[in-house]
């Protein structure tokens, strides 16, 4: 039991900081279609900087925030610069142009912080060794804690949004038809620049989460998360907020009970390779993942 | 007789579509010299028409006639040239949002709903350009008008039929408030019963609350019975204008138009 709710725990905490990756995806890619490929290399430099404000001797929460705002305005300014002009010629232009922004800013990141910084950076949450609660024989940590509860806030952040504000419904709109959310006067490209930005400062506090438990941010911290934050957004269906959010912590869980439980055959090593068959089987069976729409059309 | 100088058709017209002359209320809407389309494609070459305040306009034209582009050129989702005034103030420069606040409201041809929004949320995106309040009781107003909207206002847009889709996005740009309702082929793809209702209750709508409609058709039996005035568009020329009555009256243009 002690060793089930272990696994379980710490696949929560893992699980939270996909589902954040996944919830900026999704929120993405109700509006535009596109799934941003170089949101964790942005969310990695969104932590660098957050990082050096630190360095200066800013409180660590309000270098997050810094770190969230400069997330905000990269990925407002990947919309206005990259996305819309390469829009107009092709979808693959789009694709092509991300994939190349993943690359660029992980070269960047490489280029001006490569070997790991002496200086550290501290957890968000209680991060010592005794920080800890027993819970049912298991051991479950501040810090893990404190992951899975931003993420939870942050989905509720994002549910209050979408179902109570002006804006809100804005970007809804955009999402279910974007030539109608025009001509009732929604400013689309506000909404896309807004949904980017949104999207961008929660992948950021992603990456600061990480780099905390980690100790330091390194030019590659996000790049295995985002691969799991991009499946766990397939898994709940990638328009759906909260499936993003269950489909992050079902992997988070899935592939620490696999990595615990069949330590010999999967380990550590292989777990990733669980989660993606549970995908796979998942999106035979319902193509539009967990919790996506298929969509309701009466002809 | 309006019609446009360059154009073959003038002559097999006849002389009685005449009198086409604007209607004596206020023009509200002024198009001169309209030209439109996508990338390099022109579709609309010279389109000029008018719609008073509160008349009902019906464009006839049959498929690639330019209905549709005439209906984005004025609304400004496409780039266009030419002149667009309404309410006497130019709105060829004007964004779409900023078209919506000065007064148009557009119900787009088809499926113009939000399928995945619940139908109360339709109409509340649709006030999206009210400031200040007021945008309740519009709900509950056009509710009142839509009762078969009001029983289905939870449920999924996308799961309506098609004349309720079609209702639906009138309900919808009725909550911005507008002056001028462009409507784009509300019969498409909806059976003769409910185009009938459909084209009623726009009609009623123009009496009751002072609307301007400018309506584009290829269904023009039950679009000429709302109509105050009418133009022919074909291949993206304005061909022949003029009251509803003189339209009808016209032998070639009703073996063209109506089929009998």
């Amino acid at each position: 039991m002690e060793r089930f709710l272990d696994a379980v725990f710490l696949g929560l905490s893992s699980g939270a900081i996909y589902a954040l990756v996944a919830l900026s995806l999704v929120v993405v890619f109700r509006g535009t279609g596109h799934l941003n490929f170089a949101q964790g290399e942005m969310a990695t430099l969104s932590a660098y900087i957050a990082w050096v404000f630190y360095d200066m001797g800013v409180h660590l929460i309000i270098a997050a925030l810094i770190g969230m705002a400069f997330g905000a305005l990269l990925g407002g300014a990947t919309e206005v610069a990259l996305v819309r002009p390469l829009e107009k010629k092709s979808p693959l232009a789009v694709f092509v142009a991300l994939i190349t922004l993943f690359l660029g800013i992980n070269a960047l990141t490489t280029g001006i912080w490569g070997a790991p910084p002496d200086e550290q950076i501290d957890s968000l949450f209680p991060n010592d060794p005794e920080d800890f609660w027993r819970i049912g024989g298991g051991v479950w940590r501040d810090r893990d804690i404190g992951a899975l509860a931003v993420t939870l806030v942050i989905t509720a952040l994002l549910f209050l949004l979408f179902k109570r504000t002006r804006f809100g419904l804005a970007m809804r709109g955009v999402a279910s038809n974007a030539e109608s959310a025009r001509l009732v006067g929604v400013p689309t490209s506000r909404v896309l620049i807004g949904s980017w930005a949104i999207a961008g400062a929660i992948a950021a506090l992603a990456a600061v989460i990480v780099a905390g438990n980690q100790g330091q941010v390194t030019p590659i911290i996000m790049v295995s998360i985002f691969v799991y934050g991009a499946a766990a957004a397939t898994l709940g269906g990638l328009d759906s907020p909260g499936g993003a959010v269950i489909g992050g912590l079902l992997i988070g869980v899935i592939e620490n009970l696999a990595a615990e439980y069949q330590e010999e055959w999967i380990g550590q090593e292989m777990k990733l390779g669980v989660a993606l068959l549970v995908i796979f089987v998942v999106l035979l069976v319902k193509p539009s993942g967990l919790f996506g729409t298929a969509k309701v059309e009466r002809v | 007789m309006t019609t446009v100088d360059d154009d073959a058709y003038v002559s097999e017209l006849g002389p009685q579509a005449v009198a086409a002359e604007p209607a004596a209320a206020a023009t509200l809407l002024h198009v001169a010299d309209l030209r439109a389309g996508y990338g390099p494609v022109l579709v609309l070459h010279n389109v000029s028409l008018s719609v008073g305040e509160g008349e009902v306009v019906v464009v006839l034209g049959a498929n690639g006639a330019g209905k549709t582009t005439t209906m984005r050129a004025i609304s400004g989702t496409i780039p266009r040239m030419g002149e667009v005034d309404f309410a006497g103030r130019s709105i060829l420069k004007a964004s779409p949002d900023a078209i919506v606040r000065a007064g148009i409201a557009q119900v787009p041809q088809g499926r113009g709903t939000f399928p995945e929004l619940s139908v109360e949320d339709n109409l509340r995106i649709g006030a999206y350009t009210q400031r200040g309040g007021g945008v309740d009781e519009d709900v509950s107003r056009w509710f009142d008008t839509f009762p078969r909207l009001a029983e289905r206002k939870t449920q999924k847009a996308g799961s309506l039929s098609g004349g309720e889709q079609q209702m639906l996005a009138i309900a919808r740009a009725l909550m911005s408030r507008p002056r001028l309702l462009l409507c784009d082929e509300p019969s498409q793809g909806l059976a003769p019963l409910i185009t009938k209702e459909l084209f009623a209750i726009i009609g009623d709508l123009s009496r009751e609350q002072g609307i301007a409609v400018l309506l584009v058709e290829q269904n023009a039996n039950l679009a000429m019975k709302i109509a105050d005035r009418v133009y022919l568009l074909e291949t993206g020329h304005i061909v022949a204008s003029g009251n509803a009555e003189a339209i009808a009256a016209d032998d070639s243009i009703r073996k063209a138009y109506l089929g009998y």
